[in-house]
């Protein structure tokens, strides 16, 4: 029973699995429209904000991690000082969206009763700074010394061996909260994983509440009020982020290669990595020819994917299904919406192309070290 | 300030949050504090506190029980002395006051009078002198002479005065002193006595507390507290910073620090010798931790040759590593000890920490203290490792193989085909390694390709070759009996055995016993050899391989039939009867299309192999079998002069970091070096376990069968080839120059040691022999003892020197001279020693000592064993000694004097006796000069001038140096035959002399 779970948890934690089932599932649980708003009511999905939901979703997350523990291998990963972040991390993130949810889910009644959100608070929604702020904020300060201390004493700093260039260790990890953005360099070459996204990451948070013009929702939780809005931070950040950082700690091994939680870390594992540009798909084997040798006619298609993806399709969006939004929102902020979701849209857009077609880069000029 | 109703939350509710958590946070404080104090090493220093006051008490309890019988007598003599002065009180008394009266007069009349004036008989001599400078006016200068005149007159008898008061005071001191004196020397009497009470005594007031005052008990409490404990804590992290041990962090090289001695607390004390861990004392002290030893504790600290993290304070955290599996079980057990990883040098395990000795003494293997070690480096060169594995810091010189090159004259290919097959076959003890037959090719395929590989190896060494088969020549045979006895005689076991039983054959677990098997065991030659191959080999070894380590025994025919008889004598006719291996066709074109596809595209391969005859397909397999197995890396095989060796480079092979060894598929061996270096020895290809590698990528080191103590010993040597940075001053190989190290490794190279004891290791044919003065000499002091000239004449060309020896000394044509200044330098350099010329000693035959000489001479009858030139010594073969007219050519005349004043302590077991020298009692006796001689009267006992007397006069006998022809004469007619009756002639030892 125990190693069926584990067999069926190893097989569906491939990153190929895992993803898709995300992402397909992902609007089911966030509805971002009434279609899926209605399966999910069907399907009773919304469940899972409940008190009951989360006390089962809980034990479920402390059931994998107690049978990790008693495996011989998960328990390596699980029981390292340097993944015990991650463990916090993911009963913190589920608790927290379940929090936020479960909140919406009771307001988004309340309005459609036309009553005011519970936050809401009589005569005139105000609260004092002091004490009703600051103080909590004190006490919940102290209690988090307490914890740090006591983390601290009991799990002591992993340590290593000094640094050196010529003997890294294998698996080679970044510091846990990093680990998404690795995951990304699997995809992507060093300057988009490493520089352009992480800046685009901080930067486009930055520039949601410019974006996001809309007036709901704000300062109670919501779902209904801005779903589309939810939907897609939602998927960006559990997703495309701690999904990823999940991925990084736990099932990724030596060599990178990828691990089941419950599969043993076999430095020797060999898997077949032969990826194709696509310059060689369009020149070699489409057309039977040798690669040119300048580099811009060798990459021009991959250019023209790129010209397309990045500011045609923009164009045509907005000519089109996104017609509305755009006449609402104006062209600037309609830009950046564009520039900063198509960017996201591009990591599982690329780990697709990867999967389905090897594709190693769409545009590729090493000589440049430019590589997307 | 509030009021309740405008709060969102209860201020009451929220001040007991605070309070709570609060409350939570002091204690989480104090819990780290505590956790921050409560070090490991802290515990076993507390632990050691007990056993230190233990055995204080001990020695306390020891040193009062020694001073119990005579303290009394001590405590009642200073009783006596007591009372006695008791009985002086009262004029004690009265003397000290009256000098305290003078004392006061002194002072205030006396001094005080004498130094003022003084200041005002200074004042006129300075006016004097100004006015002798600047003024020069005659009649102020006449006043002011006159006033310091008189003022000097007054200033003199003050200073009478004050004299006179000094010398009352001097002698009442002086009564009073001599009334104390006696009680103050019996009390120094007895502190002396009860000094190493005392010392225990103060020693244990600061260890114990119960012995300590309450304040001192509250100051010990004080000391050790949390963030108090800066100042002067009693427990401490110990540390010793080594400034000439760096330890390598990529970037930088940091000094070693060392804080095992914050547990190991014991380790330098002798007391703690039997102490349980790790409190002992180190099991040497002689040789390492004290500042009386060549390895201090401040110099070397302790990870400098145990490795290990010295910065460690637990005994996890410190990376001990368990040295059997048995410890390991235990300290899990115990101490929930597992290894840390990320330490890349952890601790030798105790049975390799000799590999450290490497790091600073990297030019011997004859390391006294260092067996193990020693062992593995010699294993090293007789295995030949280096013909295959490059190794910077350990070079062998020469092939650890014999020549090929002429490997038709000697051998018939079917032996030569079943040797290489399984070579432990024909002998059971050879140190050729198996190559085939080994754990990765049992699969039937890879078989049939071995076998193969062999034939073609074996076309390949045979090609072009004239096949002798001259098997049957009987006129090469003499005598067995007499070739057993010249076997055992001649010396040839200071090389070879020849012991068919493996029971019997010399274990191989040290060096000594390794010296016995430097050439093959020789058995089975019957199967083996022919006799005309045989005897020629035997009278003259380097015409057959010029490179040969087997020297020229200068044997006469007949002698040389003979041992070719005997050796012959020996068959192996289960080896002889055994098939030998086949090439089958098709496995053939199969290893040769393989060969041929590595360096051609798989079309040409199959083509080229098509046009191939059997022939070149064989030559073909044969070449790069030879080339892959690395055969060349001991043998002189033809095409093969300049190959480059097939192994891993092995110059810092212990300092290669763990995850740089491929343990293979399996997880039953434990990830250390050791252990993986062990197990590559017991099983060279146990990594290929389970592995799908194509034939001719399986791992090809081949078998050595070493046994346990074999592996133990090089594990410790390949983990000793390390990159470790020890500064200069600690580098004991710089000590002595490259020629040291070169003439060593010579040494070991012809196996010297074999026959003769050589910086006290070697000389194993003693036992042969039966007893040192039938063996060849020690060569202890040879560097000392020999002019260089002389003995590079009889290296080249040995004479006989000790008549009544029948082991003779070996003629090495294959050294070259400059091979020779080596050794011989070496000799020297291990004497400390350095005399490439000498000039003569020339002798005046009129000194007294001379005459002297002579006379003692005549009493010691050194002619009764000695050759003089051409005259025979009086006394019978057996103990025949070598030629004194040879000693000045051949010996250093200081090196005379010390040998006669005592043979024994530098050639133990030596016939010839200490000479005896009169003393200057027996020279003083009324009729000396009739007994003794006028001469040896005169120098009155002076043992140096009458040494130097015999020496000159040994110097001065005349005759030819060279007696060998004489002496071969004799034995030709009267036979060796005495080594038999050798007890008749015992019958002078050194006392009636």
């Amino acid at each position: 029973m125990i190693q069926f779970f584990k067999t069926s948890v190893d097989f569906l934690s491939a990153p190929t699995i895992s993803f898709t089932l995300l992402t397909v599932l992902f609007p089911f649980i966030f509805p971002p429209t009434d279609w899926f708003d209605k399966v999910n009511r069907k399907l009773g999905i919304y469940k899972m904000w409940s008190h009951t939901g989360n006390i089962i979703a809980l034990i479920l997350i402390t059931f994998f991690f107690v049978v990790g523990y008693f495996d011989p291998n998960f328990n390596i990963t699980l029981t390292k000082a340097d993944n015990f972040p991650i463990v916090l991390m993911i009963y913190t993130m589920w608790y927290f969206t379940w929090l936020a949810m479960h909140k919406a889910y009771i307001n988004d009644e309340r309005l459609e009763k036309g009553l005011k959100p519970e936050e809401y608070n009589d005569p005139d929604d105000k609260v004092l700074v002091w004490p009703d702020l600051v103080y909590i904020e004190f006490i919940a300060l102290i209690l988090f010394m307490v914890f740090l201390i006591v983390w601290s004493i009991l799990v002591p700093a992993p340590l290593e061996e000094p640094a050196n260039p010529a003997a890294t260790p294998n698996p080679s990890k970044a510091p846990w909260y990093f680990l998404g953005l690795q995951e990304m360099l699997v995809y992507f070459d060093p300057w988009i994983a490493g520089i352009v996204f992480p800046m685009f990451i901080i930067i486009g948070m930055c520039a949601i509440p410019y974006i996001d013009v809309n007036k709901n929702g704000m300062g109670y939780y919501s779902f209904k009020e801005r779903r589309i809005g939810i939907f897609i931070f939602m998927y960006g950040w559990v997703v495309l982020w701690i999904y990823l950082i999940i991925v990084g700690t736990f099932f990724r091994g030596p060599n990178w290669n990828f691990f089941g939680p419950f599969e043993y870390w076999d430095p020797h594992k060999l898997e077949a990595l032969n990826n194709v540009n696509l310059s060689e798909f369009f020149w070699v084997k489409l057309l039977s020819k040798g690669l040119p040798t300048n580099p811009i006619i060798r990459e021009f298609m991959g250019f023209i994917v790129m010209f397309g993806y990045m500011f045609i399709l923009p164009i045509v969006l907005a000519q089109t299904w996104l017609k509305n939004y755009f006449e609402e929102i104006g062209p600037i902020r309609y830009t950046a919406l564009m520039v900063f979701g198509l960017s996201m849209l591009g990591l599982p857009i690329k780990m697709y192309l990867r999967w389905a077609f090897n594709l190693k880069y769409i545009v590729s000029i090493p000589e440049w070290f430019f590589n997307i | 300030m509030f009021k309740n109703d405008e709060r969102y939350w209860d201020i009451n509710l929220l001040n007991k949050w605070f309070a709570i958590s609060s409350l939570i946070f002091l204690v989480c404080m104090v819990w780290m504090f505590i956790d921050d104090n409560d070090d490991e090493f802290k515990d076993y220093q507390k632990e050691f506190r007990k056993l230190e006051t233990a055995v204080i008490e001990k020695k306390l309890t020891q040193e009062l029980e020694q001073v119990k019988n005579d303290r009394e007598l001590y405590e009642s003599q200073l009783e006596v002395a007591q009372i006695e002065f008791g009985k002086n009180t009262n004029e004690l008394e009265k003397l000290e006051s009256t000098l305290q009266d003078l004392k006061d007069r002194y002072y205030v009349e006396n001094n005080m009078t004498f130094q003022a004036y003084k200041a005002e008989v200074d004042v006129t001599k300075y006016l004097i002198e100004a006015e002798n400078a600047h003024g020069g006016d005659e009649k102020k200068l006449s006043i002011l002479n006159k006033r310091f005149e008189k003022e000097n007159a007054k200033l003199y008898k003050y200073k009478l005065a004050k004299q006179k008061t000094e010398i009352e005071i001097a002698s009442i001191e002086n009564q009073i002193r001599n009334i104390k004196s006696n009680v103050k020397e019996k009390e120094k009497e007895l502190d002396n006595f009860l000094k190493q009470v005392e010392l225990a005594n103060n020693q244990l007031n600061l260890l114990d507390r119960n012995k300590m005052s309450l304040q001192n008990k509250i100051a010990d409490f004080v000391r050790d507290l949390p963030i108090l404990d800066f100042m002067a804590p009693y427990y401490k992290v110990n540390q010793i910073v080594v400034r000439d041990i760096k330890y390598d962090v990529n970037f930088a090289a940091v000094p070693q620090v060392d804080r095992c001695t914050s547990c190991h607390l014991g380790i330098a004390n002798p007391d703690f010798v039997d102490a349980p861990q790790p409190y002992t004392a180190h099991p040497n002290l002689d040789l390492y931790i004290t500042s009386a030893s060549p390895h201090p504790m401040d110099n070397f600290g302790c990870t400098g040759c145990h490795a290990g993290r010295g910065r460690g304070t637990s005994f996890i955290s410190s990376s001990h590593t368990p040295n059997t599996p048995q410890d390991k079980k235990r300290w899990k057990e115990e101490y929930d000890w597992e290894k840390i990883h990320h330490w890349l040098q952890p601790m030798y395990p105790k049975k390799h920490t000799q590999a450290s000795c490497f790091k600073c003494h990297t030019n011997t293997s004859d390391l006294a203290g260092a067996e193990k070690l020693n062992f593995g480096l010699s294993l090293i060169n007789n295995s030949g490792c280096n013909g295959c594995h490059y190794n910077d810091n350990w070079k062998s010189v020469g092939m650890a193989g014999p020549d090929l090159r002429k490997v038709n004259e000697k051998l018939d290919k079917n032996w030569v085909k079943n040797w290489i097959k399984n070579p432990k076959h024909f002998r059971y003890n050879t140190r050729m390694p198996s190559i085939f037959e080994q754990a990765n090719q049992e699969d039937p395929i890879v078989t049939k390709r071995n076998n193969t590989e062999i034939v073609a190896i074996t076309d390949y060494l045979f090609d072009n070759k004239k096949i002798e088969n001259n098997k049957s020549k009987n006129k090469y045979l003499g005598d067995p009996e007499n070739g057993e006895k010249l076997f055992t005689n001649l010396g040839c076991m200071g090389c070879h055995i020849s012991e068919e039983d493996p029971q019997n054959s010399p274990k191989i677990n040290s060096y000594s016993n390794l010296t016995k098997l430097q050439g093959p065991n020789l058995i089975g030659l019957g199967s083996k050899v022919s006799s005309e191959w045989l005897y020629e080999w035997l009278m003259n070894p380097h015409e057959y391989m010029p490179t040969t380590r087997m020297p020229n025994m200068r044997l006469k025919n007949d002698q040389a039939k003979d041992i070719t008889a005997y050796l012959l004598k020996s068959r192996n006719t289960e080896f002889e009867s055994t098939e030998p291996p086949i090439a089958e066709s098709e496995i053939i074109d199969l290893v040769a299309l393989d060969w041929l596809k590595k360096v051609n595209p798989d079309k040409y391969a199959k083509s080229k192999l098509n046009k191939m005859s059997k022939k070149e397909k064989m030559l073909l397999i044969g070449e790069k079998s030879i080339r892959h197995y690395g055969c060349y890396g001991c043998h002189n095989i033809d095409g093969f002069e300049d190959a480059k060796p097939i192994g891993v480079e092995l110059t810092y092979e212990g300092s290669k970091p763990v995850s740089k060894f491929d343990f293979g598929l399996f997880h039953d061996i434990d990830h250390t070096v050791h252990d993986w270096i062990e197990n590559k020895l017991k099983s060279p290809r146990i990594y290929d376990r389970g592995k799908e590698s194509a034939p001719l990528d399986l791992l090809r080191m081949p078998n050595f069968h070493y046994s346990e103590e074999e592996i133990e010993a090089v594990t410790t040597a390949v983990l000793s080839f390390n990159s470790d940075k020890v500064g200069e001053p600690l580098l004991a190989h710089l000590k002595k120059p490259d020629v040291y190290k070169e003439g060593h490794r010579l040494v070991k190279k012809y196996n010297c040691q074999g026959c003769h004891l050589i910086e006290n290791k070697g000389g194993q044919l003693v036992n042969t022999m039966g007893a040192p003065e039938y063996a060849p000499p020690n060569l202890n002091t040879e560097g000392e003892k020999t002019n260089p000239d002389w003995l590079l004449t009889f290296l080249e060309n040995p004479s006989i020197i000790r008549p009544n020896l029948q082991v003779r000394m070996p003629s090495f044509h294959q050294i070259s001279n400059e091979d020779w200044d080596k050794i011989i330098q070496y000799f020297q350099l291990i004497d400390q020693t350095k005399r490439l010329y000498r000039s003569e000693h020339l002798v005046d035959e009129n000194t007294t000592e001379y005459h002297a000489g002579e006379k003692l001479h005549e009493f010691g009858a050194c002619n009764n064993c000695h050759f003089y030139g051409n005259e025979f010594p009086k006394q019978a073969a057996s103990t025949w000694a070598p030629n004194l007219a040879l000693t000045k050519e051949r010996l250093n005349p200081d090196w005379v004097k010390e040998w006669l004043k005592q043979p024994q302590d530098i050639m133990p077991g030596t016939k010839m006796p200490a000479v005896y020298l009169p003393t200057e009692d027996l020279l003083s006796v009324d009729n000396a000069e009739e007994t003794w001689g006028q001469e040896l009267v005169e120098l009155s006992g002076n043992q140096d001038a009458m040494l130097d007397g015999i020496r000159d006069y040994i110097w001065n006998i005349k005759g030819p140096t060279d007696i060998s022809d004489l002496v071969k004469d004799y034995f030709e007619k009267n036979g060796y035959d005495f080594n038999s009756d050798e007890e008749e002639e015992d019958e002078w030892g050194d006392d009636d002399w």
